[in-house]
């Protein structure tokens, strides 16, 4: 399991040389890195894509999660199954009319296109869980807040999102890494070398031009670091939402 | 996504019991209009980004589609298609690859297996074996081309315990090279399965292990009678995750790893329908693999579906 990291790390510190003699490091390769990609920019695309589609997606997700759970009204069960049915949709199914439908509107090459896609990939799963959390939730919770004179946002504003912080971090966390280590949509929505994300320059690096392996290797790591981070640090987010699917 | 069929029933609150009629269907009407409110954004996106394009797909999988225009050719193209022996020839590596998911589960099962029991530094075991799920199949593909390049670790190793006639370049061979894809995909579907096994094993109350060892079954036979009965909903569940995960998520894989070659050695549906489209410019051929790979995940999907809904 660790040898595909160790990997990275030894040879990302050798000069092409040092790879092909198998000894000796440098850092000569990670100042390579630099001048190949623009490494600081792509970054700040991931993260900026990354943020604004999760703010989307867990915006809409607990909001028609709290209805679906907490609600009762006409045609929900069909609005339910259409949300969570399209779950089963996968993204190279719709990918091309998509790519189109933003092309004629001029979402491509613009960082709008790509977050719009990948709210709308992750809105279902991120719902299936929010209405599972919040179903959890006693009735009476919300009841209170009722009688107390709470219109029904007001109790999904101040009762039910207060106390679903857990399940809320669990979907941003499976999304972030979902997003940040996803390549295709990124790969058809932002083709400018200065406004992809760091997963497809690295992907379009390895791809094209024939470079050296240290320097790919450099960027392999610049890439799956932060959503290595992110796995460690909220890794118990990421369980629980895998045993909330699991379970229901 | 198991239970995709989970329609909420029960919990909903109840209209609020007020005698008066007026008063009440009033509620129940800003009760509608709140649970509109709620909905819409999510709903907006759901059906504008996701039900849509799939209808378009279907359109558009009937016309000689070029991303500009498009003429009507209707269902024929769907023959056209199924004639087409690269089409049969991407599928087929399709069902190689889909051989692979039992291996991705069994061993998994046995990684939980030995978890569950706490063996030594389990919880640093349990962290760095769920790691491959954080990281992106563009560096997953970029490390396991190195390791099944000709001088790379798979050769390495081949050669140290005396097979160097089995040494060659894993990727420059059709069936080989789909060996490596499978072989990949199986190590980074590791890290997700086990935690799902692991999951399902914590759910089971230790008292039945109890009983069992005061009948006289042996580990062995807790292991075969009561946990793998008791984890079928996690078996099914897994195994929707990494069937989905192998007909749609390699594409970045394939994409680093293979680039689909050589020849069509390691070209799967989602790969021919990038090609396809994006390549060659025929956006209609393009939407008709994408249908066609939506109604084969659709339709596995339904049958579990059926299975899990047939035992309760």
């Amino acid at each position: 399991m660790c040898y595909p990291f160790i990997f990275m790390i030894v040879n990302s510190l050798r000069s092409e040389n040092q790879f092909l003699n198998g000894q000796g490091f440098s850092l000569a390769s990670w100042g390579a890195l630099f001048r190949a990609l623009p490494v600081v920019t792509e970054l700040l695309n991931s993260t900026l894509v990354c943020s604004a589609a999760i703010a989307i997606i867990l915006v809409c997700s607990s909001a028609a999660g709290f209805a679906f759970a907490k609600l009762r009204f006409r045609r929900q069960a069909f609005l339910f199954l259409a949300v969570i049915g399209s779950m089963m949709v996968p993204v190279q199914s719709i990918i091309i009319p998509e790519y189109v439908n933003l092309a004629n509107l001029h979402l491509v090459n613009n960082y709008l296109g790509p977050i719009m896609v990948y709210a709308a990939l992750g809105t279902p799963f991120a719902t299936f869980l929010m209405t599972a959390f919040f179903r959890g939730l006693p009735d009476e919770l919300i009841e209170a807040g009722l009688c107390d004179g709470m219109s029904p946002v007001g109790a999904f504003w101040r009762v039910a999102l207060p106390m679903a912080k857990p399940a809320l971090a669990t979907v941003a966390v499976l999304q972030f890494i979902q997003i940040w280590d996803d390549f295709l949509v990124g790969l058809l929505f932002l083709q400018e070398p200065t406004n992809r994300t760091i997963t497809v320059g690295l992907g379009v690096l390895s791809s094209g031009r024939v470079i050296s392996i240290p320097i790919l290797m450099a960027g392999s790591l610049v890439s799956a670091v932060p959503a290595i981070v992110v796995y460690l640090t909220f890794q118990r987010y990421l369980v629980s939402g895998l045993t909330l699917g699991a379970s229901r | 996504m198991a239970a995709v069929g989970a329609v909420p029933s029960g919990a909903g609150l109840d209209p609020v019991s007020a005698p008066n009629r007026r008063h009440r269907s009033g509620l129940q009407r800003t009760r509608t209009r709140t649970s509109l409110l709620l909905t819409l954004p999510g709903l907006a996106v759901v059906v504008a980004l996701l039900i849509v394009p799939i209808g378009e797909a279907v359109y558009y999988s009937m016309t000689n589609w070029d991303g500009l225009t498009a003429q009507w050719i209707g269902p024929s193209t769907y023959l056209t298609l199924f004639q087409n022996p690269t089409f049969w020839r991407v599928l087929e590596n399709n069902g190689l690859l889909l051989l692979s998911v039992p291996v991705a589960m069994i061993v998994p099962l046995c990684i939980a297996a030995m978890l569950h029991e706490h063996v030594w530094g389990w919880k640093v075991f349990r962290s760095v074996i769920f790691l491959p799920t954080a990281v992106s199949w563009v560096v997953i593909g970029m490390v396991a081309a190195r390791v099944f390049a000709p001088g790379g670790a798979v050769n390495g190793v081949l050669g140290a315990v005396g097979l160097r006639s089995l040494q060659i370049d894993f990727l420059g061979h059709e069936y080989s090279a789909l060996g490596a894809v499978a072989a990949t995909f199986v190590w980074s579907m590791v890290g997700t399965n086990t935690i799902i096994f692991l999951t399902g094993m914590s759910t089971i109350d230790p008292a039945i292990y109890e009983a069992g060892r005061i009948d006289g079954a042996s580990r062995l036979t807790a292991f075969l009678r009561i946990t793998i009965p008791l984890l079928k909903r996690y078996f099914q569940f897994s195994f929707v995750i990494t069937m989905i995960t192998a007909f749609t998520a390699l594409f970045s894989l394939i994409f680093v790893m293979t680039g689909g070659g050589p020849g069509y050695g390691t070209t799967t549906l989602e790969f021919f329908l990038y090609q396809q489209a994006f390549d060659i410019g025929q956006f209609g051929t393009g939407a008709l693999i994408g249908v066609v790979l939506f109604v084969i995940l659709f339709g596995v999907s339904l049958a579990q579906m059926r299975l899990l809904r047939g035992e309760h």
